[in-house]
């Protein structure tokens, strides 16, 4: 479904953020891109929607080579891939409900979008996706009075608005404790197995990587350090784990799952 | 952590100089002994302050004995004036000597390797300095409570105007009886007492003015009845040529209060007239008058208050104005002067800078003077008021906005981005939503200092309630000015508040 091949970034600062990455996403999977801060994950991410233009390498996307297209074929690709983010990136004082429809915008023209006229499939569109995430109650609030977890769900409801075939996740859960993590998760969870939308999340605690992944990428210093699959993730020792989060790495968070009860 | 630590542990180098020395030294110069103790700020600090009150007190000595040339008659002089300026020099004499013995003890301390803190000498040196501000100022708290009494009336008129905020319209009665000049063999008859109306009657009805060597011209008795009681009657003259005049008797005008029957009986000297005349000796009819002032209709708003609340809406006018053109030309300045719209390459930021400097110089005159230079091109009136306002505002505002700009999350920029929205999409979604609430409050605020500014505007010419608040205060037609006053205290009061409830919302 989506290969990355030798995708190097090096920003203007000359940053080297990502080193001749390679990798391949089947139809379907949870990957997981797990590594320090700083160590490429969100520069990645970014890279294959072409938020950020990477330096070289490719990105192939259902077979089309994805790297220097434009314009209106770039957004008609972009909106094929929706993507949540750690602060959620809500425009805080717009209600719910306009945050949500944004995700449409991609589908509506320019005309009618500015005077914030959706048809209204969209709209029930959006109420729909707005009552699978549970947040109904909250549809005419402003978005800054939503707890985080709601803000983030509201996030996902935007991005499920574009019909997505692929979720990109920025660490969808870094700024949340660890119960609202677990609901958002199993969130994506859902979508990845009952709407068949493959997923690629970048996350930080193993034992959330251990729960969820069906694929796992480690990341460390823009290349690829660590791979795979669910399997090996679970029977991950913390020497593997050091290999990717560096020595003084530990393993964190590994009584949450007592008491989450999973 | 360790290293500062380490700092605030290692111990003071020992003095340059022996403390004697630096007792010594600090008497020649005031601080150089401290100086090369090694406690160089302290020595800077006491020989700047040395130096500024000692500078200070020698101009305000000078000043109060200009007169004079001699130096000591010039001290003696000033202290007469100025008892407080002899404070200050005995002050400044302990200063010096305290300077010279804390020369001694930072010298010591030094040498031990500790510090010593100079809380108490840098008190005394603010006090002094305060008490020159006192004289400099020209503080005389005597002054403010002894002629405060006086201008109590004053005061009064100004925080209560009512009364000149409601007149009735008045109407004079004119009552006459001619009066012939020189007299003739023609007789004119004695007028008759009416019933009703208001009449006048002189005796006799011919006789001679004042002549012009001073000479007392005829006494006439003048009688009249029918007036309204309770009112002053003026007594005027209308000479042969038609002028109308008021006569003075002693120095006063003449006036007469009419009794409870409304009649009154004076007596009355022709004045002096110059009259002009083609005929020699010709008759000349003079005309007395007796004029009372009487109120007619019922009460009314005033002229002045009236144009009160003209000038204040035209006031309120003249802030809306200068805040609509405010908003239009800042906007798109702000853009211009926002961080991160303008960093990409050398040229933006070279305007960027350009226009946050030019912004500042004008952010940094004030309306008023703005106003005075708009006076000069466009004349007095409403519109240079607008200019000022608008040039100030344009300058406020447009750093205001820009650091809205500056401010944005770009989070949702880059969020609307990732749905496949376009560039205007994204601007209307994920931008503009953003600044409207800053850019409203803003405005809203800028607006607030408008309307609050176009009342002194007014002072300088620029229209507006000041123009005729400055009119009224140089009349000492201080009931007015209370009047314009108020207005201005009601419209800020309200504004201050509907501004404050419209912000909260926006926040």
């Amino acid at each position: 479904m989506l290969e990355i091949k030798n995708l190097t970034k090096i920003y203007d600062d000359g940053t080297v953020a990502l080193k001749d990455v390679s990798f391949n996403v089947e139809e379907g999977e949870f990957l997981v891109i797990i590594g320090l801060s700083g160590s490429g994950k969100s520069t990645l991410l970014r890279c294959i929607n072409r938020l950020i233009e990477p330096t070289e390498g490719r990105i192939i996307w259902n077979g089309r080579d994805i790297t220097h297209i434009k314009g209106d074929e770039l957004r008609h690709i972009r909106r094929e891939i929706g993507m949540i983010f750690q602060h959620f990136n809500l425009v805080k004082r717009s209600s719910v409900l306009k945050n949500v429809m944004a995700g449409r915008l991609g589908y509506t023209s320019t005309a009618t979008s500015v005077f914030n006229r959706f048809s209204e499939k969209d709209k029930e569109k959006a109420i729909k996706v707005i009552d699978r995430l549970d947040i109904e109650d909250q549809t005419h609030k402003r978005a800054d009075e939503l707890s985080g977890g709601q803000q983030q769900r509201v996030g996902i409801a935007r991005a499920l608005m574009q019909d997505p075939k692929m979720i990109l996740a920025d660490e969808p859960v870094a700024s949340l404790d660890p119960v609202l993590a677990h609901s958002i998760l199993l969130n994506l969870e859902k979508l990845n197995q009952e709407d068949k939308m493959t997923v690629i999340c970048s996350l930080h605690y193993l034992d959330l990587v251990q729960r969820y992944a069906s694929r796992v990428i480690g990341l460390r210093e823009g290349e690829i350090v660590y791979e795979g699959m669910k399997s090996d993730v679970v029977a991950m020792t913390d020497e593997q784990f050091k290999e990717v989060y560096g020595q003084e790495a530990e393993r964190v968070g590994s009584g949450l799952e007592g008491s989450l009860g999973h | 952590m360790n290293k500062q630590n380490m700092k605030a542990k290692e111990p003071q180098k020992p003095s340059l100089v022996p403390p004697w020395l630096a007792s010594i030294l600090s008497a020649i110069i005031p601080g150089l002994g401290q100086f090369l103790a090694r406690a160089y700020t302290r020595g800077i600090i006491i020989l700047a302050s040395f130096a500024s009150i000692a500078g200070l007190l020698g101009w305000r000595i000078y000043e109060k004995g200009r007169r004079y040339v001699e130096i000591k008659t010039i001290i003696e002089k000033a202290y007469k004036l100025s008892p407080i300026l002899l404070i200050i020099t005995i002050f400044l004499v302990l200063l010096y000597l305290w300077i010279i013995a804390d020369a001694y003890f930072t010298a010591r301390k030094s040498n031990k390797g500790s510090r010593s803190y100079g809380a108490g000498l840098l008190f005394f040196i603010l006090a002094i300095l305060f008490l020159l501000g006192w004289q400099i100022g020209d503080i005389d708290m005597g002054d403010f409570f002894s002629q405060a009494d006086d201008a109590l009336p004053t005061i009064g008129r100004l925080m209560w105007p009512w009364e000149k905020a409601i007149e009735r319209p008045e109407d004079i009665l004119t009552i006459t009886a001619d009066i012939i000049s020189p007299c003739q063999d023609i007789e004119v008859p004695v007028a008759e007492a009416l019933e009703i109306d208001p009449y006048v009657i002189i005796t006799p009805t011919c006789g001679d003015p004042t002549e012009v060597d001073g000479t007392p011209g005829t006494e006439f008795h003048l009688v009249g009845g029918n007036f309204m009681t309770g009112q002053e009657i003026e007594i005027w003259w209308k000479d042969p040529n038609g002028n109308e005049f008021r006569q003075r008797q002693g120095g006063e005008y003449i006036k007469v209060m009419p009794d409870e029957n409304g009649s009154f009986e004076l007596d009355i000297i022709m004045p002096y007239r110059l009259v002009t005349t083609t005929v020699e000796n010709e008759n000349r009819i003079w005309e007395i008058q007796a004029r009372q002032l009487l109120s007619v209709g019922d009460a009314q708003l005033s002229e002045e208050f009236k144009l009160a609340i003209e000038k204040m809406i035209e006031t309120i006018i003249i802030g809306m104005m200068a805040t609509l053109f405010g908003v239009i030309l800042s906007i798109p300045i702000s853009f211009l002067a926002a961080r991160n719209l303008m960093s990409q390459n050398l040229l933006t930021k070279i305007i960027y800078y350009f226009v946050r400097t030019i912004l500042n110089v004008i952010r940094s005159i004030e309306p008023l003077i703005w106003a005075i230079i708009a006076t000069i091109i466009v004349g007095l009136g409403p519109f240079a008021g607008i200019i000022a306002l608008t040039v100030h505002s344009i300058a406020a505002l447009a750093k205001l906005y820009s650091e809205a700009i500056e401010s944005i999350d770009t989070g949702p920029i880059e969020a609307i981005h990732a749905t496949g929205a376009n560039w205007i999409q994204t601007i209307v979604y994920a931008v503009i939503p953003q600044i409207i609430p800053p850019f409203v409050s803003f405005t809203i605020y800028r607006w607030d200092i408008n309307i609050r500014m176009s009342t002194v505007i007014g002072f300088v010419g620029g229209g507006g309630i000041g123009f005729l608040l400055q009119q009224w205060i140089r009349l000492l037609d201080y009931r007015s000015a209370g009047i314009a006053v108020w207005f201005i205290a009601i419209t800020v009061m309200i504004l201050d508040y509907v501004s404050a409830e419209i912000r909260e919302r926006y926040k």
